[in-house]
């Protein structure tokens, strides 16, 4: 007798975290999405003199670092690790009893800004001190997800994965097709990056980044700013999660990943890339098109992603609400797609399409129903999320109000 | 679940191809380290590829300007595919993910992108080379080249790294949408690496390497890479897949290490292959294969062909599977039996895995 495949589960969210320009926190993010708060500034970690693009949008250490930075250990930890121990706190004042069994967390550059100072350090001809062993213990992607559980006695193993900018989106949904295989009852997800110079200067070389305001799907957008932050969301056994009253953000319902191979940097100017891991994620969630309430865009502001991405949901969508909150709080790269799965999650809760800013005129390639300049009441029961990357990577998740 | 290894592709110092590599350490052979100078004067011992390992790289346009370690990963990956059999085409590719194993990735390619910045300000910065510094930069090549339009994932950690995209590769081959999972780990060497490993107290200044010798002196990196292309189907399993735990404290590896072994020697191995280096990792292996399968044969093979960190677990695995397969072991020249095999990883920084392999 033939088995049956194991029947798909149910994945619920049911904890979240977040600290991002916007906010620490769910209630402060909320309120800035709701108030449009753009939180681009002038850069001052470095020296941005000779750069085109000055302007990102940076987390205050003076509100980050005496929340985490304890003891004499946890000084000498990167700002990197201090966002994910905010997150993980946050989330877990949720979900006090949330034991997850592996970590699932996304990155582009880890502790960059140690390895920054280290080279530096060489290339000045310093004499090498303990510090510099410090630097690199501390520089590597998986060292702020260790250090986070550590701070709250979690020893799950971490796979941390480095798509460039899909990342944060592709962890979740990697994380929820391992709840929903029935493998795994609780995986711990999200993402997270740090402002450094040389990813600052890497995008200003590619003239991706701009020198004026980021609007993303406007036409005459110019590029993205950077940005920061982390996000960390719990997911489990929607069954499992109910059963022990744990209190349900919301549900994951699908996943789509797909890889363009159009060029390292630049996404297929058909959009086939976007679209596919959008398509992708509708039959996961086995819901149609027409089903989508709003969509979170990857809308980086760059020329070649807002065409790209705009011409995939035009073709697959008629008059979806759209945004993309890289206009207030800046491309968080490996962090975006958590945070923004976080802005989705708020979305849900609150009826609440948050606004995509600096927005002037459409682009009269793209049909799209921009929520422009300010937030707008909705019905919203479910909510796409994009993020595409170099190398082609693009993810796209599906999340839903928990309907019981 | 059980998955079994259709195919593997091998570059290491001492060259590529599975079946020669393996002979040549069967035979004893061990790599040639080479002297690569800082800028700063200081002179470190590498394991290298040699040019020719790489001679029947493709002619892709995706690796005219791409790193080392992209040419050492498409090489592996290609070779995986072929001694599976499979020609790749616009059907198979389809129905296969690719999962990369990295450390610390394109490191040349980011040390002079940002050595431009630091000498002469931020107008020098290559846009040419700033994508290449992108951890998954490789997989994006390796991926262009066999037409992979699906899942690709990079996973970034320690020497563990390339078990726990095994682990990933499991996970993600439960979904009947995918017939196949490669798994590649890549590395290149860069005097950077070893002044950082050296200040952490982890770099030895000239070879041998000398796992599980007392007092461990010190390990020296190696490039290249390892391939597993992995299918439902296979005499060769991969039995099981530990994704171990997080240590805090060097001397906290130990008990980790211990962990793994507790779940994947039982029944006791035949074999197990270790990440032993000649550095802390040694001494937690020691304890764990003698309290937990003493009688097992042991083989570390980073004496031969050096720590190559991203790519180092695949490796460990390629040797435990010539082993089973070829009944034979570097070392030993008449080891009974072997029909189960563990691989055990413990990575510098924090990582420690493992997975069992059955013929």
């Amino acid at each position: 007798m033939n088995e049956s495949p194991p029947q798909p589960k149910r994945v619920a969210i049911v904890g979240a975290g977040v600290v991002s320009p916007l906010g620490f926190g769910l209630t402060e993010t909320l309120h800035s999405l709701r108030s449009a708060r753009d939180c681009v500034t002038p850069v001052n970690a470095f020296d941005v003199s000779k750069t085109r693009c000055k302007t990102a949008a940076q987390i205050d250490d003076v509100r980050l670092l005496p929340r985490t930075a304890k003891s004499r250990r946890d000084r000498r930890l990167h700002r990197a690790s201090h966002m994910v121990i905010t997150a993980l706190d946050e989330l877990l004042q949720q979900a006090h009893d949330f034991t997850p069994e592996i970590a699932i967390v996304g990155t582009t550059s880890g502790g960059m800004t140690f390895g920054e100072e280290y080279y530096r350090g060489l290339n000045s001809g310093e004499r090498p001190s303990q510090h510099a062993a410090s630097l690199i213990a501390n520089y590597t992607p998986q060292k702020p997800v260790m250090d986070a559980q550590e701070a709250f006695g979690i020893t799950a193993p971490c796979q941390v994965i480095a798509n460039a900018c899909a990342s944060g989106t592709n962890a979740i949904g990697h994380a929820f097709n391992c709840v929903r295989s029935g493998r795994y009852q609780r995986v711990l997800t999200g993402g997270y990056d740090a402002i450094s110079e040389l990813v600052f200067v890497g995008f200003d070389s590619l003239q991706a980044s701009t020198p004026e305001r980021c609007r993303p799907f406007d036409r005459e957008r110019s590029g993205m700013v950077l940005g920061e932050g982390a996000a960390i969301l719990a997911l489990e056994n929607l069954e499992a999660a109910q059963a022990r009253g744990a209190n349900i953000l919301a549900e994951v319902i699908g996943y789509g990943i797909s890889t363009d191979n159009h060029h390292l940097t630049q996404p297929n100017p058909s959009g086939r890339g976007a679209r596919q891991a959008m398509e992708a994620a509708l039959e996961r969630a086995d819901i149609s098109a027409d089903e989508i309430d709003y969509i979170n865009a990857h809308g980086t502001a760059t020329l070649f992603n807002d065409a790209a991405e705009g011409k995939a949901i035009s073709e697959l969508f008629d008059g979806v609400p759209v945004s993309s909150t890289k206009g207030m709080m800046g491309h968080s790269l490996g962090a975006a797609g958590a945070i923004e799965a976080v802005f989705s999650i708020l979305a849900l809760q609150n009826q609440l399409l948050p606004p995509n800013i600096n927005f002037r005129h459409g682009d009269d390639g793209l049909d799209l129903n921009i929520v422009a300049n300010s937030a707008r009441s909705a019905p919203v029961r479910t909510v796409l999320s994009n993020s595409f990357g170099f190398g082609g990577t693009n993810a796209s998740v599906i999340l839903r109000s928990i309907n019981l | 679940m059980s998955l079994g290894i259709a195919g593997m592709g091998w570059v290491t110092p001492l060259g590529s191809g599975v079946t020669s590599v393996w002979n040549r350490l069967l035979e004893g052979d061990k790599a040639t380290a080479e002297t690569i100078s800082s800028p700063l004067g200081q002179d470190y011992p590498v394991f290298r590829v040699p040019a020719d390992a790489l001679s029947h790289a493709p002619a892709h346009p995706r690796l005219r300007r791409s790193s080392a370690i992209s040419r050492f990963a498409v090489v592996a990956g290609l070779e995986a595919l072929e001694n599976a059999g499979i020609k790749i085409g616009p059907e198979t590719a389809a129905r296969m993910a690719l999962i990369f194993a990295v450390s610390n990735g394109g490191v040349i390619y980011t040390k002079r992108f940002y050595h431009d910045i630091v000498e002469s300000g931020a107008q020098a910065a290559s846009p040419l080379l700033f994508p290449e510094t992108v951890f998954n930069a490789p997989a994006s090549h390796l991926a262009a080249i066999l037409g992979i339009t699906g899942a690709s994932y990079t996973l970034v950690g320690d020497g563990a790294v390339g078990i726990l995209a095994m682990k990933m590769a499991e996970d993600l081959m439960t979904s009947d949408a995918l017939d196949y999972c490669l798994v590649v780990g890549a590395e290149e060497a860069d005097w950077l690496l070893c002044d950082a490993y050296r200040k952490w107290r982890l770099l030895r200044s000239a070879p041998p390497i000398e796992p599980f010798q007392r007092p461990p002196k010190g390990m020296i990196p190696s490039e290249g890479a390892g391939a597993i292309l992995l299918a439902r189907d296979g005499t060769l399993r991969v039995e099981q897949i530990a994704s171990g735990t997080n240590f805090r404290k060097q001397r906290e590896a130990g008990e980790g290490v211990q962990k793994v072994f507790a779940e994947l020697c039982r029944p006791q191995p035949d074999l197990v292959v270790a990440s032993a280096n000649g550095t802390f990792i040694d001494a937690a292996e020691r304890a764990a294969i003698s309290r937990i399968c003493p009688n097992a044969e042991v083989y570390a093979m980073k004496g031969a062909i050096g720590e190559s960190v991203g790519a180092s677990s695949l490796w460990q695995i390629i040797c435990a599977a010539q082993a089973l397969i070829t009944q034979k072991l570097p070392e030993l020249p008449e080891p009974t039996s072997l029909k189960s095999a563990v691989v055990s990883t413990c990575g510098l920084n924090q990582q420690v895995a493992g997975l069992r392999l059955t013929l």
